[in-house]
């Protein structure tokens, strides 16, 4: 069959998507970053480089913002795939019809959004009255301002997001212990590997791609994160739960700064989740090289 | 030895599942109890008195703040959702047929500009992408809530990856009979394409029904009528103090049964559809 020979009815197929990504995704796109180059607020647009960026990269609310948010990224990584997978391992082991119930359960979290999440979890963590402060006090325990300290609020932030991609995430994981070929759990265990060692050098290296696609998803979800903080904390207690996305969202009611700046800022945080994830690929790849030289 | 590991693992495993749900289940009595005792010390699981105050507040009336019905906007935003999964499904399942199995030029250059915007951040084009919106006159419409979230690059990379592991040797078949491509994607792919249509439908609902920033941007008080329930939501929590967090909390989780159904439908096919994402 001929390079070219279904053309004609290919394109018809992909229209639709391309006119609509073009619309909504590549020329929004493209006016963002003509945007945060150029000055509007006179009559006629001058082209200032990078002078948006540069002030944007002085505002400390902002700057702070970006810390506070890479530093919640990468917890939040590091804790949920730790866990899924340790729980993953769990699931493959224990009875199949528990770990087929177990299975379908958890996914339920994850079909609900984070403002229902955020108003639950506000409503468990409330200073005065809330469930776990009442059961803390029946232990003698003073009650924790988990909303507006500056150690807990980041705490009760993390909690809730973890709980939404948890059972996801393990799903995932699960997906992928179960494609690795049995006999290499086998030759592992002839060889009498025990449980850590068998997971040190045959499950982790196998599912080193399913790592390296949730921790990349992770990234790109939580660099955006702000429903949970908004409820919860509203970026509270001195900007120790702002994230960029809510700092923004605030500026954009406030008319704090300009819509150009808004968008350079978008921009800039685009910039930061492709250099993150440019980052993972590229430590990834040399640790696999090192293992092959082994 | 190894009998006792299963246990613990085991124990573990229904402890962490139960715990997943202790936040929900611990909720669901507190929607009964009236305004003062919801924060009341001692935390009792059950209401003293059981009333049902909170419920008909959220089913009968229009938060005088909003001048909205809860159930009303519920309904809109069930309604979006389900216009959305019937076209987004559409398209996105047949460019992804066209991907896996059509010869065309500039297939290499057309699937990169589809992959390409998984890299692009939603906030970076949110404020162009209303004032793009708002140049086509698209502000305060039902249109605006739906057709910009339609295609993702995620989902036709999903069924592409599905498509990809039927045999060729169908179409082929199917070509020789003189069937088009369009009649081979009807009635070869498409009845074939169940599990996955399940779990992306599922996903497109739920992510169009819990969508909160995008339509609180383009839909303004002059369309009440329009205001998706997690606005709802974000206002009555905000409003708490006035309308009781009773009612905030009976209204919260009232806004979970859809997303409930929607596992009941799904949970057949999750097993096999997270296998599905194909990730080697």
């Amino acid at each position: 069959m001929k390079k070219g020979s279904d053309t004609k009815s290919a394109y018809i197929m992909i229209v639709p998507v391309i006119i609509l990504l073009t619309i909504f995704v590549y020329i929004p796109l493209i006016i963002a970053f003509i945007r945060s180059f150029v000055d509007t607020s006179g009559d006629t647009v001058q082209f200032i480089g990078l002078g948006t960026f540069i002030k944007i990269l002085q505002n400390k609310n902002f700057t702070k913002s970006i810390w506070t948010v890479i530093k919640f990224a990468l917890i939040l990584s590091v804790f949920q795939i730790s866990t899924t997978f340790l729980f993953a391992n769990a699931l493959v082991k224990i009875n199949t019809k528990l770990s087929m119930f177990s299975r379908t359960l958890i996914y339920l979290p994850n079909l609900i959004s984070g403002i229902v999440v955020a108003v639950i979890f506000t409503l468990l963590t409330t200073f005065n009255g809330g469930i776990i402060n009442s059961v803390i006090g029946n232990m003698g325990i003073d009650p924790i301002a988990f909303n507006n300290d500056v150690f807990w609020s980041p705490v009760s932030i993390i909690i809730p997001t973890i709980w939404i991609g948890f059972g996801y995430f393990s799903l995932v994981m699960y997906a992928g212990i179960i494609n690795i070929p049995k006999e290499y759990f086998e030759a592992a265990e002839i060889d009498g590997a025990g449980f850590w060692q068998t997971l040190r050098y045959i499950t982790i290296p196998t599912m080193k791609n399913y790592f390296i696609l949730l921790m990349v998803t992770m990234i790109v979800v939580n660099i955006q994160m702000f429903e949970i903080p908004m409820i919860m904390t509203n970026g509270q207690p001195a900007n120790q739960t702002m994230t960029p996305v809510l700092y923004l969202v605030h500026s954009r009611s406030n008319g704090n700064i300009s819509d150009n700046e808004i968008t350079t800022s978008a921009v800039l945080i685009m910039l930061i989740i492709v250099a993150i994830n440019s980052a993972i690929f590229y430590l990834f790849r040399t640790r696999k090289e090192q293992e092959w030289e082994m | 030895m190894r009998k006792r590991n299963k246990l613990i693992l085991t124990i573990i495993v229904v402890v962490i599942v139960l715990g997943i749900f202790t936040p929900i289940l611990l909720m669901f009595p507190s929607m009964f109890k009236d305004k003062y005792e919801i924060f009341a010390y001692p935390w009792k699981l059950f209401p003293s008195t059981w009333n049902f105050d909170n419920l008909s507040r959220v089913f009968f009336l229009q938060y005088t703040s909003l001048e909205v019905n809860f159930l009303q906007s519920m309904l809109i935003t069930i309604i979006v959702a389900s216009i959305a999964v019937v076209f987004s499904l559409t398209i996105n399942m047949i460019a992804g047929f066209a991907f896996a199995r059509l010869k065309f030029y500039g297939k290499t250059f057309f699937w990169i500009f589809v992959l390409f915007t998984m890299f692009i951040p939603g906030i970076t084009i949110l404020i162009t992408s209303i004032k793009v919106v708002s140049f086509l006159g698209m502000i305060d419409t039902l249109w605006v809530l739906i057709v910009p979230g339609l295609v993702s690059a995620y989902n036709i990379f999903f069924f592409r990856q599905f498509y990809l592991g039927f045999p060729k040797e169908i179409d082929e078949a199917a070509k020789i009979d003189g069937a088009t491509n369009f009649q081979i994607f009807k009635m070869i792919y498409f009845p074939m394409s169940k599990t996955p249509m399940v779990i992306i439908g599922a996903s497109i609902f739920m992510g169009y029904y819990n969508s909160y920033l995008w339509p609180t941007l383009t839909i303004s008080h002059e369309r009440k009528e329009l205001y998706q329930i997690m606005y709802i939501i974000r206002m009555l929590f905000s409003d708490a103090s006035s309308i009781g967090y009773g009612s905030v909390l009976a209204a919260t989780l009232i806004s979970l049964i859809p997303p409930f159904i929607i596992f009941m439908i799904v949970q057949k096919y999750i097993r096999e559809g997270i296998a599905l994402t194909g990730v080697k």
